[in-house]
């Protein structure tokens, strides 16, 4: 039995070691396998960059050519003369910025509020008003009637038309929601105490607390307003009032939709729209939104609540 | 969060009758406002401010009292509105009439000019409308009908009959006998898509220029020989435009100019082109074309840009591809191509007349190009005359195309004894290769020559006057040898009918283009052609041509 015991004894350890290094051959497998993985999709999503960016940077000869790949070829900085001494584009550049402004401003301060005052759950008619939100996630009036409705109120050839129907996102305002539900009440009840009113424990006490969360919907907003065309195309008549999103749109889309006859007939009396000068302004149009990417990351794994409530 | 789930759908259905009433009510609005376009009890006698009392063919118009006239304008992405834009102060200085413009960019400019009627908000005049675009606004009542008023377009009515071209008007007659668009008129019409060959190769191969299709399959097979890497023949817009215009040689329809899919069945009645003998025939020769390697079928099946060119033009410069589809445009890309590599003067690229086949030597049927409707809401307009005779003007007065095209007379062209036009010396016209050393470019500067409105109504004078001496060789060439088809029957239909013909006809075009490819291409067994058919059979063909040839019926008894 003893020699049983101990003859099964030091099995226990040998045992144990493979499983260990398995682990450890399995773990290391799965962080091989993962870093492969994540890498190919950088790849994949970064290669199309690259080439858009490499093909700004060559001349139309070499594009149709099929020679641009990761490397620019005949290298110049000619297309980018060319857009940037374009005058609509800059009009078009500066309302998008205009847009994405005050759009993000009036976003956030209609999304915090309205978030805030959702979180408070003994207010009446909460859920009516979380009811009206969510409503719009899952019907709206369609196209004709919404263009009918901010025609007749005005808004078209305005900057509201772009701004105001999409302030308040209704998935921003759940997200915003819950995270002021968690935030803890003790704060609030120790504001309340040393005398500050509602506004002034949302302003004071609330939005600091909140920065990550609002520097998060800030890019969100600012993305949105950002990229959209779609608003604009419908809303605006006026060249001068596009975004730059809807100068590219046509640019790209335009070179891209002759498919009849006619349009392609028509297409071929002028000068067909190289595709260094797209990619070009592709980069100029995406450039600024990508650059707000890296300030706002940290905020996105930094610790929310770490430290601010005390015993 | 699950709080808001639970309670939404009973307020939902309270909220959504309240917004489905909404939109209803709108609609009925719409509905309502559109009325009142339809009726046709206008009077256009009292609603003439403006207008000139004795306004003829071909005499200047000029507005007895100044007005704005809203216009839908497309931004085509290469030729931005400038400050420095001549033609619109130029037409408000001959016609004191000033255009308001709504900026449509022209990648989605069908979509908006859908949303603008549909919610009765359209400017009055919508230009670059190509026959059949209007059919899907006519139910609406959103557009005017405009065959109510044309006697008071002197230019329209002369040149339609000089240029011997009243039936194809009649052609235009949508369900209810009217028509609801002017089209731009064309003294003569050739095809703008048609093959593109490098002729010194076909004349050192001994072919010669094709002139059917018979012979230019001797011809491949002969460029073949000298060239066995080759794949001759290319189509750089996914085989739609060459099964376009070769269609017409065996007395089909297909690519591009499919439209409908009906053709004369010979005994007045029409009949699917694609489940014909015809179409059979011609999907057999290019699969011919195809099996002996004659067919450079990467191209038939690649997505292009639109411009049709890109590889199909690399592909001509390396000398694997000798014939090609395109327009006059694809052949100076195809030239500048092979300056490149093959060098100046060492070549000879020629846009051919459409080669004939067992139909004879014939091509499309003439055409109209695009033209205009204008919005019901103008029979409201005080300016209502004004404005039909200003666009007679401006779409049909020679002096106004004259002008569209060139600009200002003495400024920016000069016209000798004979009526010759040349581009003023400081002026270009770089999209149609025109002086390229003058300062100012005509178009790109000055806004003459822009796709919204010269490209519209023609007269081959004029058509002459700034289009290559190749390309007025090629017009020749096939208003010489070639004679247009027929026009195909017309079977309008109404509201009800349209949409349930484009219900039937979508998926049977879908299949349709597909086993048309896949025949060619030898993917599917030609003898396979009866279970193609009984596919077709099985789509509703049989209820489509009911439709469509009961709507020809009606056409027939009400217009004879």
């Amino acid at each position: 039995m003893v020699t049983e015991t101990s003859a099964k004894n030091p099995t226990k350890p040998t045992g144990r070691v493979p499983r260990k290094q398995q682990e450890t051959t399995g773990r290391r497998v799965f962080v091989a396998v993962n870093a492969t993985l994540l890498v190919l999709l950088c790849v994949v999503m970064l290669y199309p960059f690259v080439t858009v960016l490499a093909q700004s940077f060559s001349s139309a000869g070499a594009i149709n050519a099929g020679k641009v790949n990761l490397l620019p070829v005949d290298f110049n900085v000619d297309t980018y003369a060319a857009v940037m001494s374009n005058g609509t584009f800059w009009r078009n550049y500066g309302n998008t910025v205009l847009y994405t402004v005050v759009g993000t401003s009036i976003a956030m301060a209609l999304t915090t509020t309205y978030a805030y005052v959702l979180s408070k759950k003994h207010l009446k008619g909460r859920n009516t008003l979380i009811g009206i939100a969510v409503f719009t996630m899952f019907f709206n009036g369609g196209l004709v009637p919404n263009y009918v409705l901010i025609s007749s109120l005005g808004m078209t050839n305005t900057l509201w038309a772009i701004v105001l129907p999409n302030a308040v996102s209704v998935f921003n305002l759940l997200v915003m929601k819950s995270f002021f539900e968690h935030l803890p009440k003790d704060i609030e009840e120790a504001a309340q105490i040393d005398g500050l009113g509602w506004y002034g424990i949302f302003g004071r006490i609330v939005l600091p607390l909140s920065k990550a969360m609002i520097a998060t919907m800030v890019l969100f907003y600012s993305v949105q307003y950002w990229n959209d065309w779609f608003l604009a195309f419908l809303y605006l008549d006026k060249t001068e009032l596009f975004p730059v999103t809807l100068f590219l749109r046509n640019l790209i889309a335009g070179a891209s939709t002759t498919t009849s006859e006619g349009a392609a007939a028509t297409g071929s009396t002028t000068a067909l729209l190289s595709t260094n000068i797209q990619a070009v302004t592709m980069i100029l149009t995406v450039i600024p939104i990508l650059c707000v990417y890296p300030f706002v990351q940290r905020y996105f794994v930094s610790g929310i609540m770490l430290g601010s409530v005390k015993g | 969060m699950s709080d808001v789930f639970r309670r939404t759908p009973m307020r939902a259905t309270r909220r959504g009758v309240l917004g489905y009433s909404i939109a209803a009510s709108s609609a009925l609005a719409l509905a309502a406002c559109s009325g009142d376009g339809g009726d046709g009890e206008v009077d256009i006698e009292g609603q003439s401010t403006g207008a000139m009392e004795d306004f003829t063919a071909d005499m200047q118009f000029t507005a007895t009292e100044a007005f704005t006239l809203p216009l839908l304008w497309t931004d085509w992405p290469e030729l931005p509105i400038k400050d420095s834009w001549q033609i619109f102060d130029e037409i408000e200085k001959r016609t004191n009439v000033k255009f308001d413009l709504t900026n449509v960019p022209f990648s989605d400019v069908e979509e908006k000019r859908s949303l603008l009627i549909s919610a009765g908000d359209a400017p009055t005049v919508i230009p670059l409308i190509y026959t059949g675009d209007e059919s899907s606004f006519v139910s609406s009542g959103a557009i005017l009908p405009i065959s109510d008023y044309v006697e008071h377009m002197p230019n329209f009515q002369k040149y339609v009959e000089e240029w011997d071209l009243g039936d194809m008007i009649e052609n235009l007659k949508q369900a209810d006998g009217k028509y609801y668009m002017v089209p731009g008129l064309q003294e003569v019409s050739v095809p703008v898509f048609t093959l593109i060959i490098r002729k010194d190769v076909f004349d050192a191969v001994g072919a010669g220029v094709p002139e059917t299709w018979d012979d230019m399959r001797e011809a491949l097979l002969k460029i073949k020989q000298e060239y066995p890497d080759s794949r001759p023949l290319a189509d750089g817009f996914e085989s739609a435009s060459l099964l376009n215009f070769a269609s017409h040689a065996w007395g089909a329809r297909a690519g591009w100019g499919f439209g409908n899919g009906m053709v004369d069945d010979g005994s007045g009645g029409l009949a699917y082109t694609a489940a014909s003998a015809e179409y059979k025939e011609m999907v057999e020769f290019f699969r011919g074309l195809v099996e002996d390697g004659l067919v450079d079928t990467e191209s038939f099946t690649a997505d292009n840009d639109g411009s049709g060119g890109g590889s199909v033009a690399e592909k001509f410069a390396n000398e694997t591809v000798f014939a090609a589809s395109g327009s006059a445009g694809t052949a100076i890309e195809f030239e500048q191509a092979l300056v490149e590599t093959v060098g100046e003067g060492n070549f000879e690229v020629l846009q051919i007349a459409p080669p004939g086949g067992p139909a004879g030597q014939q091509v499309e049927p003439r055409n109209f190009w695009n033209g205009f409707m204008l919005s019901s809401e103008i029979t409201e307009s005080e300016h209502f005359l004004a404005t039909l005779q200003f666009l007679d003007w401006l779409y049909y007065n020679p002096d106004a195309r004259e002008m569209l095209r060139w600009g200002v007379l003495d400024e920016t062209y000069t016209k000798d004894a004979d009526g010759n036009i040349e581009i003023d010396p400081d002026h270009s016209l770089k999209a149609f290769n025109i002086n390229l050393d003058g300062t100012t470019d005509i178009q790109e500067d000055l806004g003459w020559s822009n796709n919204v409105f010269a490209d519209s109504t023609e007269s081959r004078t004029l058509k002459e006057s700034y289009n290559t001496e190749s390309f007025v060789a090629y017009m020749d060439t096939v208003l010489s040898t070639r004679t247009p088809r027929d026009p195909y029957p017309p079977a309008p239909l109404d509201e009800l009918e349209l949409e349930r013909a484009s219900l039937l006809a979508t998926p049977l075009q879908d299949t349709v283009d597909t086993n048309t490819l896949k025949f060619i291409l030898g993917e599917r067994d030609i003898a396979e052609w009866d279970d193609y058919v009984s596919e077709l059979e099985a789509q509703g063909l049989a209820d489509y041509l009911d439709l469509i040839n009961g709507a020809r019926e009606r056409f027939e008894e009400e217009n004879s």
